[in-house]
């Protein structure tokens, strides 16, 4: 049904699931995750299309045909499963189920009797298709549109008001099911990890919304500002599945800290890295629009001072709103905005790598670096 | 009188409340009125006395009432004699509180009945409920000033709080029943809180989704702040509720309340779609109430029976209470949306019919014996159910027409 769907409205030439989108060097990023793939033991990059293919999210499918041609986000979200994201869909799961199998068996009980396939626990794997289902949860909820602000080019009401349902229940489905699963487990403390990275997650999506929804296009923050809401809305849910990954291994609070601290650091690398992509690329076409919120605009910010930057913008505007991206991104370039936040990418890339080293070496340890070289890579 | 149709049918519903293979009311229970308002209400109460045990024997009994002698024993009119029974000295008159049509019953038994003095069920919990709104505000602790105040929107002490007050009521219960303690554990209020939290989140979710303007008398979330605002604030809810939910620190506990998150969902996806056949379609309407309404009840009810009391048995009578309780109420809540107004209900009437629902009331009228009433109730019933796709106009005239037949049918 998916498939189906997906074809309809597809654009042709995706390369199918596989995190890439963002990294320049798309060759080395998908070589890192395939080697990765085959230490773990099987693909991951189908983890959350077998909750899609449940009755009820056939359902939804079928339903959700009758957006096709509406402007509703949803249709954009379905479409990210399959083919190329930005958003490195599936990455996470990995690295779950990498670090779990970096930090080795249990070494707290003789009595831990748990299957292990390829070196990995089923609890661990579990934990990394929950955190599948939470990240992907959340990506449709992200595709809701507000009724009250919705103008008449926007289509039909009732189009958009039957997308924002569909994303809803949707949504509620995989969370419901990463609930369960979760319960499954039957571990207090790991539940207790992953529920407050949920509560993290919708603290950080809030503050995205937040700032596109003003009207002046840019926040007055600051970058340890910007670090806090990014780690909210991308690095809670990774850091923390890799904490309970350590935990259902019972593995020693230092190790839970440091595969934390691994978690934490690659993510905002990887951050830093896809929001880098419009001021690294040598493209002769178009620039691309990014964020007036992305890292090396909030740091050039900090070096120019906000009144020079809002002028900067308001050039770049010009007349009619439209905003002339390629400009901007020569008054960023120009500024220390882009050097700086490549710095603050390899940082957190060293810590990343630092907290790694207490982990035994293994295969798998050296495809959780390789995964931080290929986020800090910028030629 | 009944009819062999009707009494096939009600027995079918007994049936399914009970699990049970074999029949235990008496002739005289199944007098059925036509009525499609009897039919609901006389449901529900059965729905509500069918916490007590079933028994094989299938004694006549000629409709009046039994006393009993003990003290802790109930009377009860249509059951036949019980050797053991479960005391529930405070929990036989919250069925009461929601009986609230006033038709001129043929039967009696449509009426739960008890040697008991009412209390006000309230009143009894209310010690236990005071800071309940006060703690739920302290699981939701964020910093970011917006999003606290969508998501103490609703615990703002205007609530029924009836979940929470169920389930402080069934902890006592389970206590003095177990160890004659009079003490409610801080786990169990926990459950009680954890509880109205999930169903505030299901709210505010179910606001979203039905598009809907105001709820216990004042604007939804989604109003005041938008819908992306308003799906985030249900699912830090969520988060909050499954946070406190990990902390009581018991895996079963967390099991049993996580089934309850599954089952709103897929409640939901019930209410999307509809059945064919006739005789599914109530079916397929009771399953979706179970999922919807009476699962969180039930299994808040067994999960406090868990922490209060180690016997199995203790255990599935609470969950067969707390379904039982549930439907009844989603019924009566149903049939409300028909016969009250909007000032009383806090939201706007005729919800269920506006989004094409068919609900209980509906199902009943359409079942109706006279050819001509069956076919305008299946004409209403297929007509609402894709109304939403007609134009606006057309559908107001239609809808005022429907709302007539219903009106008059009963």
């Amino acid at each position: 049904m998916w498939g189906a769907l997906l074809r309809r409205w597809g654009r042709g030439g995706g390369r199918r699931g596989l995190s890439g989108g963002g990294p320049p060097s798309a060759a080395p990023w998908s070589q890192v995750v395939s080697e990765a793939e085959k230490i773990v033991g099987y693909p991951t990059s189908f983890m959350s299309l077998r909750c899609l293919l449940s009755d009820e999210l056939s359902n939804i499918a079928m339903q959700v045909r009758k957006l096709v041609g509406t402007k509703h986000p949803l249709l954009d979200t379905a479409r990210g499963f399959v083919y190329d994201s930005r958003n490195n869909l599936q990455m996470r799961g990995l690295v779950v189920l990498l670090i779990s199998k970096a930090a080795g068996p249990s070494t707290a009980e003789l009595s831990f009797q748990h299957n292990m396939v390829s070196g990995i626990y089923s609890s661990q794997r579990s934990l990394a298709e929950i955190t599948e289902l939470i990240h992907t949860a959340f990506l449709v909820h992200r595709g809701i549109v507000n009724i009250g602000e919705l103008k008449s080019c926007d289509g039909p009401l009732k189009d958009m008001q039957f997308g924002n349902k569909m994303a809803v229940l949707s949504g509620d489905f995989l969370l419901a099911n990463a609930c369960t699963s979760l319960a499954q487990l039957q571990n207090t403390k790991v539940v207790e990890l992953i529920s407050s990275a949920i509560g993290d997650l919708v603290q950080g999506i809030y503050y995205e919304n937040s700032r596109s929804s003003e009207n002046c296009l840019t926040d007055d923050i600051g970058i340890s500002t910007w670090k806090e809401q990014v780690f909210l809305s991308h690095s809670a849910l990774l850091a923390k599945s890799c904490q309970a990954a350590m935990e259902l291994a019972k593995h020693s609070a230092e190790m839970q800290d440091m595969a934390f601290r691994y978690g934490k650091h690659m993510s905002m690398s990887h951050k830093l890295h896809s929001d880098l992509q419009p001021f690294v690329k040598e493209s002769s076409s178009d620039a691309m629009a990014f964020s007036l919120n992305c890292a090396p605009a909030v740091l050039h910010q900090e070096f120019l001072g906000r009144d020079a930057w809002i002028k900067q913008i308001r050039e770049a505007q010009g007349k009619g709103n439209l905003m002339d991206y390629k400009k901007l991104q020569e008054a960023i370039k120009a500024g220390k905005g882009v050097t700086s936040a490549i710095d603050l990418c390899r940082c957190h890339g060293n810590r990343a790598l630092a907290a790694l080293e207490s982990f035994p070496p293994s295969e798998a340890r050296a495809a959780l670096a390789n995964i931080v070289h290929a986020v800090t890579r910028f030629s | 009188m009944a009819s062999g149709e009707n009494r096939a049918y009600v027995l079918q519903l007994a049936r399914r409340f009970t699990g049970s293979s074999r029949p235990f009311l008496c002739e005289k229970g199944l007098s059925v009125t036509q009525g499609a308002f009897e039919s609901c209400t006389s449901v529900s109460a059965r729905a509500s006395t069918a916490r007590w045990k079933r028994t094989d024997r299938f004694a006549g009994c000629s409709c009046k009432r039994r006393k009993f002698s003990a003290p802790e024993q109930k009377s009860m009119c249509h059951f036949p004699q019980r050797s053991s029974v479960w005391p529930f000295p405070k929990l036989c008159s919250i069925p009461w509180r929601f009986y609230h049509t006033s038709t001129a019953l043929m039967c009696s038994c449509s009426k739960t009945v008890s040697d008991e003095k009412y209390q006000d069920p309230f009143q009894l919990g209310r010690k236990d409920l005071k800071n309940l709104y006060e703690d739920i505000k302290k699981e939701l602790l964020v910093s970011t000033a917006e999003l606290r105040e969508m998501c103490e929107y609703y615990f703002d002490g205007k609530g029924k709080a009836f979940r929470p007050m169920i389930v402080v009521l069934m902890a006592r219960a389970c206590n003095i029943h177990h160890s004659n303690s009079r003490e409610v554990q801080a786990s169990q209020r926990s459950v009680a809180i954890i509880a109205e939290m999930i169903h505030t989140a299901s709210l505010v979710h179910d606001d979203v989704i039905d598009d809907a303007n105001s709820r216990r008398g004042k604007m939804t979330v989604n109003q005041i702040w938008g819908e992306r605002k308003a799906v985030l604030a249900g699912d830090f809810i969520l988060s909050a509720a499954s946070l406190a939910l990990a902390r009581i620190g018991n895996t079963t506990i967390i099991s049993v309340l996580t089934q309850v998150i599954e089952d709103l969902v897929r409640g939901e996806f019930l209410q999307l779609g509809s059945k064919e056949n006739e005789n599914e379609r109530f079916a397929h309407y009771l399953e979706k109430t179970f999922k919807k309404t009476a699962s969180l009840i039930a299994n808040s009810c067994k999960a406090v029976s868990i922490l209060g009391c180690p016997d199995p048995k203790v255990h599935e009578i609470a969950y067969q209470y707390g379904k039982n309780v549930g439907i009844a109420f989603q019924l009566i809540d149903d049939v409300l949306d028909f016969t009250s107004c909007a000032d009383h209900l806090g939201k706007p009437a005729a919800a269920d019919l506006k989004l094409g629902l068919a609900t209980g009331p509906v199902l009943f009228a359409c079942r109706q014996k006279e050819p001509r009433g069956r076919l305008e109730c299946m004409h209403v019933f297929v007509s609402s159910s894709f109304g939403h796709l007609q134009g606006h106009a057309s559908q107001e005239r239609q809808e005022r027409e429907e709302y007539q037949l219903l009106g008059s049918a009963a």
